[in-house]
């Protein structure tokens, strides 16, 4: 049985730049070629006491917590980024049926999972 | 579709930091933030308190006092106290912006205290230890020690910050408040000790001005229980300085000034309890 | 000043104890997904399989439970403070879904490929209520294809 491990694959940046994400089974009008398993990113931050100060006074009056947003949509880009490149370190060039997955595990933390198929696509 | 076994080369889903290091920056910028935002609302609350009048602050202790409710008839103890007091007013030795009374609480603790609005608070377990009418005028004569200085108050803008902070960061995990309480205790307890040294060194002088001697001035640290002496180490994180160097400070002071030593007034009901007195002396708590 | 001494020690020990306790689990880890990389795991709901040489499937799992140690939760309550990546708790979060994966992939070994796999993560124990940081469980689940044999 072959098994073929590349070490330190140097997918660089441009492989993540043009790497497919979709949620999809597959790329339209592409033929996958072949596939690597699950490739996955995770990231967990947690916010500073600043945010956690205005969030509380925004629970009086209420509106957009913009700090929390772009505290989970930071989370959300580091998932993805580091996902897309354990798939360019297996030679991959899209990664399809992307899954988010979200958990609390401490409180003020955003934990953020993302998991999906890598493959290479043409 | 083909599936071509390989594995990545490395981790890319955690960040390759030593932890040591990151425990190190963390807490270190944590402490100092604290410690400085201590400092700073510390000194903030000394000059505020350098304002109150001492009448806004008898206003204030009868605001607090009527939690405790109307006070009863002195008891012979509490006279024979307020009599020490009244000799060292009396005297010209102390020079005081109120009235000052002695209240006495029933408790083992060996301890008394200065409170707003001059009131004084000794508890009985103190007056089991004391022999002599000079050295329970030492005691009193510190805590007056703690009105001319305005300690008491100055605890109270402290303790106000200490407690803020304390909520502060106590918002996150337990362990990193319970350091950050702990590197503030310590730098609370740095200023308080220097306090205590001032107000013995108080008590000193008026024990010379009043008796015309300092003798007994070291017996109280002679006779408090070991137990209750924070000893080298806790010195660091104790409010009292630890008694040897009190006894040792209060030494070189004498020196300094010149001050005798001289006899003992015994105090009067020692004369009634002489009998039944035993060797030990009574724990604390 | 005890229970600083106590915190202190704590801390020591959880560093250590935990420290060992992550190298050896990373080794097994590393190991075991060598030895199991011939069983490919993927999100897509597709058999890629013609019906025939189906022979059999059933639902695979695996889970994981990894606690936390007093150093790691110490660091994270100080990055809450000041924000930013809680690095102490990924390496926890790795290990436990790259350990339940491997236990959904040992649960079937004549499978020829896990299907639709999903993850799911939580915290459980003794300290997930919201104010503490508790011990993560790790959940995957897929669908096990097993072939005719040829």
């Amino acid at each position: 049985m072959n098994v073929d491990t590349i070490q330190g694959y140097a997918g660089g940046d441009k492989g993540e730049d043009t790497i497919l994400l979709t949620n999809i089974e597959a790329i339209p009008g592409k033929n996958i070629i072949e596939h690597f398993g699950l490739v996955s990113g995770s990231t967990i931050r947690a916010k500073h006491i600043g945010r956690d100060l205005m969030a509380s006074l925004k629970n009086l009056v209420g509106g957009e917590l913009k700090g929390y947003t772009e505290l989970l949509s930071e989370s959300r880009n580091q998932a993805t980024r580091r996902m897309v490149r354990q798939a360019v370190d297996l030679g991959a060039n899209a990664v399809i049926n992307v899954r988010f997955s979200t958990s609390s595990v401490a409180q003020g933390a955003a934990e953020l999972y993302a998991y999906g198929t890598a493959v290479r696509v043409e | 579709m083909n599936y071509t076994p390989r594995l990545p080369g490395r981790n890319h889903n955690v960040t390759e930091v030593s932890p040591l290091r990151e425990l190190a920056v963390l807490l270190g910028g944590l402490l100092a933030i604290i410690i400085f935002a201590y400092l700073l609302l510390g000194l903030g609350a000394d000059l505020l308190v350098s304002r109150i009048s001492p009448a806004t602050e008898q206003k204030l202790a009868a605001l607090l006092s009527s939690h405790y409710g109307k006070p009863s008839q002195p008891t012979p103890r509490e006279i024979e106290l307020q009599a020490i007091i009244n000799k060292m007013e009396q005297s010209g030795c102390v020079d005081l912006p109120y009235p000052v009374s002695v209240h006495i609480v029933d408790s083992k603790t060996v301890n008394a205290m200065a409170l707003p609005g001059g009131y004084i608070t000794v508890f009985s377990g103190l007056l089991k230890i004391v022999r002599s009418e000079n050295e329970l005028a030492f005691v009193l004569g510190h805590e007056l020690g703690h009105f001319k200085h305005r300690d008491h108050l100055r605890g109270l803008g402290r303790g106000l910050v200490f407690a803020f902070l304390a909520t502060l960061t106590g918002t996150s995990e337990s362990a990193v408040s319970q350091l950050a309480i702990k590197a503030v205790q310590v730098t609370e307890s740095g200023f308080s000790r220097s306090q205590e040294a001032a107000a013995d060194a108080y008590s000193l002088h008026i024990l010379n001005c009043v008796y015309g001697h300092v003798g007994g001035a070291t017996d109280f640290f002679i006779h408090m229980p070991k137990k209750l002496d924070p000893g080298h180490i806790g010195h660091y994180f104790a409010s009292h300085p630890e008694n040897k160097k009190r006894i040792q400070a209060l030494i070189a002071l004498q020196r300094k000034k010149g001050y005798r030593s001289g006899p003992l007034i015994p105090l009067p009901a020692l004369k009634k309890r002489a009998v039944k007195e035993k060797k030990s002396y009574p724990s604390p708590r | 000043m005890t229970d600083l001494i106590i915190i202190l020690t704590l801390t020591a020990l959880g560093y250590f104890a935990g420290s060992w306790a992550e190298k050896r689990h990373y080794l097994s880890i590393r190991e075991r997904e060598k030895q199991l990389l011939h069983l490919p795991a993927i999100t897509m709901k597709d058999v890629p399989y013609p019906g025939e040489a189906v022979r059999s499937i059933h639902l695979a799992a695996g889970s994981a439970v990894i606690s936390i140690d007093y150093f790691k939760r110490l660091l994270a309550g100080l990055r809450n403070i000041f924000g930013g990546t809680i690095v102490s708790y990924e390496s926890l979060l790795d290990r436990a879904r790259r350990e339940a994966l491997l236990r959904m992939k040992e649960s079937a070994p004549e499978a020829a490929i896990i299907v639709n796999v999903r993850i799911e993560t939580s915290a459980i124990g003794k300290y997930s209520s919201k104010r503490n940081i508790g011990c993560i469980e790790a959940l995957a689940y897929g669908t096990a294809i097993e072939l005719v044999q040829r």
